[in-house]
Order: C-alpha cells, then sequence, then structure tokens
C-alpha cells in the first residue's frame, strides 16, 4: 500500500481509459498521456493497462509501506527518493517507509507514477479510471487527498533499476520553437464551413493554452476563426481530440475527460498518435495545427506502436541476460 | 549451480540477437567468457585496470552499449570529479537500444576521474569511473 502524504492540484488514479461506454454516454477519461504510462507499466513488467498515478501539479509526497517496484514516466521532474535522485522514466525499488518526494516540473505537464502489480482500485464499468464528471472510478472518483491509503496488487519480484528512452525523444517531431507543440490534425465534419482565410488563420496560428484547461478539454487563445455563417448543430457524439469552434472563435480540445456529446462546429481532430502531446503540453505554452491526413495519421499511430513494441523487447532482453547472468 | 551447455547455447542465442560481442560470467569456482565473431570489430575497449598499488575502486559498465554521462534531458552530468557519491550512487548510463542502464557506484567515495568518454561504446566490465573510497588512507588491510 501507498500513503498519499502531501498532494497539489487533481492528481489521480488512471489506466488507459473506459472504452465502449459512450452509448451510456460516459468518457473514456484514462491517462492524459497514455504513451507514458504504458512505458512505466512495461518497466515494471505489469499490465500496460494496469493503473497509475497521474500528477499534473507538484509537490507531491507519498510513502511506501512495503517493499515494492515503482517508475516515473511523463513530465520530466526533480525526484528523490529515500535521498537518492530518480533520473526520468526510471525505475526503482522502494523499501517499507520510504518516501518519493516529486519537487519541481520542469518539462512536461504531468508526471506518471506506476507500481508493480499496479493500483488496485474496482473496476468501475471497465476501467480503474477517476471518472471526474461522473464522480466514480478510480479512487472513490475523485482527487487524491493527503491521508489516502491505495491499495496496490501484489507486486511481482525484486527489480534492478532501469531507465527507458523518453518517448518524446524517439518520437521527436521537428519543433518550430522551444515551449511550441506542433500537434497533426485531421480535418473535422464542419472544416467546410470556414472560408479559406479562416482555415489559413487556423493553421497558421501559434494558438496559447489557457490557463482554463484540464483534463476536460484545453481552451485555446488567438486569433477569431469563425464560421462563414454561424452553425447550429444538435448535440452529436464527439472523442477525444475534437477541435470546437465555440461561436468566440477560439478553439477548444476536448480531452480525456470530455462529454461523449456536443454541439459546437468541429473544425479539425487531433490524431491518437499525438493526443499524447497534447497531454504534455503546459498551460501557458503554444499549440500549432498541422493537416495530416487518415493515411499519414495510421503510419503516425503505427511509429508509436513500434516505439512501444521496441521497449517491451528491450526491457526483455535485459531481464534476461541479467537472469543468465 | 554449474553453467549448463544449455545455457550457453541460450546465452549465444541472445548475445546474437542482441549484437552484443563478448559477455563474461563469473561464480565462485568457474567463470565463462563467450566472444561472438561478428566480423570486422571495433577497437575493444582495453580493461584499463587500475595501477597495483592504487586504492581507487572502479565503477563499470555492466551491459554493453553507449556510455551517456548525463541523462539526455538534462545538461548536468550524473556525478564530477570530487564529487562525494554513496554506494549503489547513479554515476553514468549506457545505453542500449532504448534502454538506458545505470552505472553505480561500487563503494562510496569521492569521484577521482571519469575514464569513458560520453558516448563511447562500452562493454561489460568496461571501467567508467574511478572512485577514491571514503576509507583510503585508513590503514584497513
Amino acid at each position: 500500500m501507498i500513503e498519499i502524504l502531501s498532494v497539489t492540484g487533481p492528481a489521480s488514479v488512471q489506466d488507459l481509459g473506459r472504452f465502449d461506454q459512450s452509448r451510456f454516454g460516459v468518457g473514456t477519461s484514462g491517462a492524459m498521456d497514455d504513451v507514458a504510462l504504458r512505458a512505466g507499466n512495461i518497466l515494471l513488467g505489469n499490465d500496460e493497462n494496469a493503473a497509475g498515478i497521474e500528477i499534473p501539479m507538484l509537490p507531491f509526497k507519498l510513502r511506501f509501506d512495503r517493499n515494492m517496484a515503482f517508475a516515473l514516466t511523463g513530465a520530466d521532474v526533480e525526484a528523490e527518493i529515500a535521498g537518492r535522485a530518480i533520473p526520468p522514466w526510471w525505475r526503482s525499488h522502494a523499501r517499507a517507509g520510504d518516501i518519493l518526494t516529486v519537487k519541481a516540473m520542469p518539462r512536461g505537464a504531468r508526471l506518471y507514477l506506476a507500481f508493480g502489480g499496479g493500483i488496485d482500485v474496482p473496476m468501475v464499468l471497465g476501467s480503474r479510471s477517476t471518472q471526474f464528471r461522473g464522480e466514480f472510478g478510480g479512487w472513490h472518483g475523485r482527487p487524491l487527498q493527503p491521508g489516502d491509503i491505495l491499495p496496490c496488487a501484489a507486486s511481482t519480484t525484486t527489480i534492478g533499476e532501469l531507465g527507458v528512452e523518453p518517448a518524446e525523444i524517439t518520437l521527436a517531431r521537428p519543433n518550430a520553437a522551444a515551449d511550441e507543440t506542433i500537434v497533426r490534425v485531421v480535418i473535422a465534419g464542419e472544416y467546410d464551413g470556414f472560408d479559406a482565410a479562416t482555415q489559413a488563420l487556423f493553421w497558421s496560428s501559434s494558438w496559447k493554452i489557457t490557463p482554463q484547461s484540464n483534463r476536460y478539454g484545453y481552451r485555446l487563445q488567438g486569433p477569431a476563426v469563425k464560421p462563414k455563417a454561424p452553425i447550429e448543430k444538435r448535440s452529436h457524439g464527439i472523442v477525444p481530440g475534437v477541435i470546437q469552434i465555440p461561436p468566440n472563435g477560439q478553439p477548444i480540445i476536448q480531452m480525456r475527460d470530455a462529454q461523449t456529446s456536443g454541439g459546437y462546429p468541429k473544425i479539425a481532430t487531433v490524431i491518437r498518435a499525438d493526443l499524447w502531446r497534447v497531454g504534455q503540453a503546459r498551460l501557458g505554452s503554444k499549440l500549432r495545427f498541422e493537416q495530416t491526413a487518415y493515411g499519414e495519421a495510421l503510419a503516425a499511430e503505427a511509429e508509436m506502436s513500434a516505439y512501444l513494441e521496441r521497449l517491451r523487447t528491450n526491457v526483455r532482453l535485459i531481464e534476461e541476460i541479467r537472469t543468465c547472468r | 549451480m554449474p553453467i549448463e551447455l544449455t545455457d550457453i547455447a541460450r546465452l549465444a542465442h541472445i548475445l546474437e540477437r542482441s549484437g552484443v560481442d563478448t559477455i563474461e560470467i563469473e561464480q565462485p569456482g568457474q567463470s565463462l567468457k563467450l566472444v561472438v565473431d561478428t566480423g570486422p570489430r571495433m577497437a575493444a575497449s582495453p580493461t584499463l585496470a587500475a595501477p597495483a598499488p592504487d586504492h581507487s575502486v572502479i565503477a563499470k559498465a555492466d551491459v554493453a552499449g553507449h556510455f551517456l554521462a548525463a541523462h539526455p534531458w538534462r545538461d548536468k552530468p550524473f556525478v564530477a570529479p570530487g564529487q562525494r557519491i554513496e554506494t549503489g550512487a547513479i554515476v553514468g548510463l549506457v545505453k542500449i537500444g532504448l534502454l538506458y542502464a545505470p552505472i553505480v557506484a561500487p563503494a562510496a567515495g569521492t569521484v577521482d576521474a571519469v575514464i569513458a568518454e560520453p558516448g563511447a561504446t562500452v562493454g561489460y566490465g568496461t571501467p567508467i569511473m574511478r572512485i577514491r573510497p571514503l576509507s583510503e588512507g585508513s590503514p584497513i588491510n
């Protein structure tokens, strides 16, 4: 078990998400950076869907009450356990009583903590993810608080320290400027409702991520992008990644805790292979959209899968070498 | 536990698959060295044994790959000469594929010198760092 000693902002228990529940109006939830959560679970030999903790703000502190392997992926952080500094994207071993302290986040927006065996909260509608909107799943359907004691499934054998290359390095994209994230999008249903000049504005602008951005969605700030004529649609199904244009012309990217339906016109959708990059984009930083085609989106997804597959193979291989020795 | 022929075959297979050319295993009473002939070889990293009267300890790589003195996300190396370190402290990384394997200090002490060049190809047992142990100077021998 682990005890939360100190937490800032809405840290929550998340697995990869709650799929196939849209017909009940239940969104996916799940890790905003699913690649990072998977990498942490791969490092620990867990099921990749095992639940971990998503931490969007620091400081954060917890205590292990038994010997346990854990991994830290996602944002780059200054973390320490029992006086030892922990490098980024790293797995390590805690002894009973050890305190893990995470102080600063110099890069990225969300840290993932995975534990040997995973956090053992009940599955609700097929997932351990916290559903903030419905207040269920995760740890009592709410953000973590100091004093919370989270049960962990039985940990496997003792494993040595090991790190992996962060996804951001392996899957690096040609970035224009520092503090600007370029994400690939495909055009969506109402794209043609905007005239050519407005479409060009959407592509060329650098969009600021406002403080009104969280797990539900990111509200962006930039030049007003308005359709040729007001578009009023009945509410229809939407998924994380959809970029809507409300009447003020300031885009909203729907994220993991988004509603399952909405009526605003959709100009584009972030491809699944780049959604984690949005999840790691910091408040106040800039986003730029790059148009891509369906085929390229699939290729990007294949590239992401290849990275994860290499992680699995590499981790297995070094375990084998160490066992032989 | 004796090393069986099947273990050796398995090891050879792993070496071949991973592109690692040498592995050395030492256990009480037995040692095994496997060398895979991979054609033209790069200059093998010489085993720079510390001079005999030197009491310093050497942090070594325990897997083949490329030596990294700093994490790619960080400007500062893990340790710098003159720095005090504890037993088990991470003094560098070996990058092998997508993995970063830690190189750890075998003893507490002061970092004397970083022997390996950042980016250099290292193998099992390649000396990485010389550490002056805390107990140096005290007549323990």
